[in-house]
């Protein structure tokens, strides 16, 4: 099994020379050889070019592979020249200094440099550097370049696209195309998706949309910017917007909905189903930096009298509809807060035993004025995953979850980017 | 296809072709032409043919390549020969460019100046409408502007019938190669050869061809348009050195401008020959002014792959638009500031113009002739002999004239 440490970029290895077992050097690297996988193509043979003669040396002869060192199990007289199949894909040839194009077709980038890594114990190619810091380092100038801009105190980045992003190759094509296909759009993480989505324009985010079902779209219109959020529902019909609207949690479509304008967002709750229109409607009346604005209507809630058993079939019939499953709690016929369980605790306990004789008393709750900084003292006091919200009569309304505290202290990464 | 349908086609694929070959004729190029026909009168006429032929054959190549391919040569180049090469030449190009943007604006400045209308009026005034007329318009209607344009370089034929030249030397000198053992002669021949093949025009050739949409199927219509675009052109120069060789050689009137050769032709051609010269040079260079900037533009996007078009708007094509809008804006800036260098400028984007030439001509030819690339396309084997014997002179011909800028 060849040894290979780590990340390495393909420029770094490119043109090295490759020693046989007896360190004699039997040419220099020339290209890479990659079986058509997915997601990660796996690095199959190495092509190596000695003045005219050429060797296709297959994966598993290889010994060390690193940027100081490549190596073969084998002399250099026991090879012979050949030259790679008609259908090999040559990463060097076929990939590098290729065009990305996004799905619509428009030009992004090209490929300036290519990163193969570890993937599951094989070398595979596993993104495609498309930011100036691959161009310096194809020209072997990435040191002095990162020293020059530091001068200016400017740090040059590294922009790679995971090679999943990208759709699976063929040999000689002439460009790359984002896969940000109806096929795969819903394999990305929509916070990746969000990061897509900002880098491509008006125009093609709003095609973007389309192509995706309503699931992935309500995921990821929530990681986006409020601007782009706008504009995006803004280009939609308003059929489409309202499906998407109401797969959202109701605290996440308030959030887009309270950045439209009034009558634009009255006319989508209008047009959405009557339940899903209510809670958002309602988080729409609290500030939108109190507990109240943040929390999310959609909660896990159960009677003081239910067993053990029925609590979890009835579990399995909700969870899809909540954000957390964590915690459920008590409520009796007034909505006031019982008690409450840790999932934890309700598998652990026996099936016959009513909620409310295992539920935990009592109940940390928070008013619906909370400021967002209280929250999060809170959570954090409490070590919690989910906080109740409750109202003035102690009924309880809603519950903010760790990932919106998250947000609120530290903005998703995708938009915290596009604020600079 | 009928004869009908043929010429429809043609009409509607004519364009790159006529449009890159008259910007060779730029503030540049009428100055060579003006100072050859009034330091030499109708001597250097016979060169013409060959230099006629060589950008044919250069031009062609690239138009070919647009069409086969779809993609521009810097698109070719990196996909080739990688992004280090690529990187180079696009800096390089650069920097030629902005220089000779600078050089188109001077031009500008100076025509108008004839004209009575101060360079800080004119200057900002061109660089608008070139900036607006790219910017805002698509590529079907500035390609048409822009052939337009090149029909008002025929103003150089009335000013050379003004001039009263002797139509039969002219003739007998243009067919019957002469030469004179005189390093001034010398010298101007290899300007005036110089001028003709800039690396940027096989550039935007080929890019405008594939931003065209010119299929295979219609190459054989862009082939007319480049063998016509190299002829008009041409003729357009003929007629700048006989203006200047029945007036000022006779005259024995010496000058270093185009400004120069339009207002010395006043006294000697009349008032309308001298005004037909500096609109001829107003026109060529703001003309000049636009195609420079947007060729750069065009090849630095296909070199980093960033989209690129005339017909995209600042949204879609942000690098595409700024480098455009940028490249105007220092190259007008530079003629507006006072004593900024712009000879020194001049200098070396020429220096560094004919230093790229060998590079980009040798690409294209080891492009041209992949299978890979171009199919049956590739060139036969008479044409690429007459190819890189092209090649070689003109290449030759460019560092003597490189070479000879340090004397």
């Amino acid at each position: 099994m060849p040894f290979f440490a780590g990340e390495i970029f393909v420029s770094d290895v490119q043109k090295k020379p490759v020693l046989d077992q007896t360190g004699e050097e039997i040419g220099k690297l020339k290209d890479i050889v990659v079986a058509g996988g997915d997601p990660f193509p796996a690095v199959t043979a190495l092509v190596v070019a000695s003045g005219r003669a050429v060797y296709v040396i297959p994966w598993d002869m290889i010994n060390l592979f690193n940027r100081r060192v490549i190596s073969v199990i084998a002399t250099r007289s026991s090879l012979t020249p050949s030259a790679p199949a008609s259908n090999d894909i040559l990463i060097c040839r076929d990939i590098l200094d290729k065009q990305i194009v996004d799905i619509n077709g428009a030009k992004l980038v090209r490929v300036n440099d290519l990163e193969l890594g570890d993937v599951k114990g094989r070398l595979c190619l596993v993104a495609s550097d498309i930011g100036f810091r691959g161009i310096l380092r194809r020209m072997g100038m990435e040191a002095k370049g990162e020293k020059l801009f530091s001068l200016f105190r400017y740090k040059i980045p590294q922009k790679l696209i995971g090679w999943h992003y990208l759709q699976t190759m063929e040999p000689k094509l002439s460009k790359l195309t984002l896969t940000v296909s109806r096929q795969k759009v819903a394999r990305i993480h929509p916070a990746d998706l969000a990061e897509i989505i900002s880098e491509v324009s008006q125009k093609e985010r709003s095609a973007l949309f389309g192509s995706m079902d309503v699931e992935t779209a309500a995921e990821a219109l929530h990681e986006l910017e409020p601007k782009v959020q706008v504009g995006i529902i803004d280009d939609m019909s308003k059929e489409h917007a309202s499906d998407i609207l109401e797969q959202m949690p109701p605290d996440e479509a308030a959030d887009v909905l309270g950045d439209l304008p009034e009558a634009k967002a009255q006319e989508l709750i209008n047009l959405m189903e009557k339940e899903e229109a209510e809670d958002v409607q309602e988080l729409l009346e609290h500030e939108e930096d109190t507990a109240g604005g943040i929390m999310t209507t959609e909660y896990l809630a159960f009677p003081p009298n239910m067993t053990v058993e029925e609590a979890i079939k009835e579990l399995r019939l909700e969870a899809p509809n909540v954000e957390t499953v964590y915690y459920l709690y008590i409520l009796d016929h007034e909505e006031h807060i019982c008690g409450v369980l840790s999932l934890k605790n309700l598998i652990l306990a026996s099936p016959e035993t009513k909620l409310g004789g295992i539920m935990m008393t009592p109940v940390k709750a928070l008013p619906l004025e909370a400021k967002e900084k209280d929250v999060a003292e809170f959570v954090s006091k409490y070590n919690l995953l989910a906080v109740p919200v409750v109202d003035e009569n102690m009924a309880m309304r809603g519950i903010v979850t760790v990932d919106d505290v998250v947000d609120f202290l530290l903005p998703p990464a995708s938009r915290k980017r596009r604020r600079r | 296809m009928t004869r009908w349908k043929r010429f429809i086609l043609l009409l509607s694929v004519i364009g790159p072709g006529i449009i890159t070959a008259n910007v060779d004729n730029d503030a540049g190029g009428i100055t060579t032409y003006s100072m050859a026909g009034a330091h030499f009168g109708y001597s250097l006429l016979w060169s013409l043919i060959p230099i006629t032929i060589a950008l044919i054959v250069v031009q062609e190549m690239s138009a070919r390549m647009g069409a086969v391919t779809g993609k521009g040569l810097a698109e070719l180049i990196r996909e080739n020969y990688g992004v280090k090469v690529t990187f180079w030449l696009m800096l390089s190009l650069f920097i030629t460019d902005l220089g000779n943007t600078a050089a188109e604006f001077a031009g500008w400045a100076a025509s108008n100046e004839i004209f009575g209308l101060s360079k800080y009026v004119s200057v900002p005034i061109g660089a608008f409408i070139v900036w607006l007329l790219v910017v805002k318009g698509s590529y079907r209607v500035v390609e048409k502007i822009f052939l337009v344009i090149c029909v008002v370089y025929l103003v150089y034929i009335p000013a050379a019938i003004l001039a009263k030249p002797d139509w039969t030397d002219v003739a007998l000198q243009t067919i019957k190669p002469s030469f004179q053992f005189s390093t001034p002669y010398v010298m101007m021949l290899i300007g005036v050869v110089g001028t003709t093949i800039a690396p940027w025009m096989q550039f935007y050739l080929q890019s405008s061809i594939v931003e065209k949409g010119i299929q295979k199927e219609q190459y054989w219509a862009s082939r007319i348009d480049v063998i016509v675009g190299c002829f008009l052109t041409d003729i357009v120069a003929l007629f700048i050195i006989v203006a200047c060789g029945a007036t000022l050689f006779k005259a024995g009137v010496r000058i270093d401008t185009a400004d120069a050769a339009a207002r010395s032709l006043a006294p000697l051609a009349g008032r309308y020959a001298s005004l037909l010269f500096a609109v001829g040079l107003a026109n060529a260079s703001l003309f000049s002014a636009s195609i420079l900037p947007l060729a750069t533009a065009y090849y630095i996007c296909e070199g980093m792959g960033w989209e690129a078009g005339v017909s995209k708007t600042f949204k879609d094509a942000p690098q595409f638009m700024w480098l455009y809008t940028i490249l105007i804006a220092i190259g007008s800036l530079i003629v507006l500031i006072p004593n900024s260098p712009l000879i020194a400028i001049m200098w070396i984007s020429q220096v560094i113009n004919g230093v790229m030439l060998p590079f980009v001509l040798i690409f294209m030819l080891m492009l041209i002739n992949s299978q890979d690339l171009m199919e049956k396309y590739t060139n036969s084997r008479t044409f690429n002999i007459i190819a890189w014997v092209t090649t070689v002179v003109m290449i030759a011909l460019t560092l003597v004239f490189v070479v000879t800028m340090f004397l």
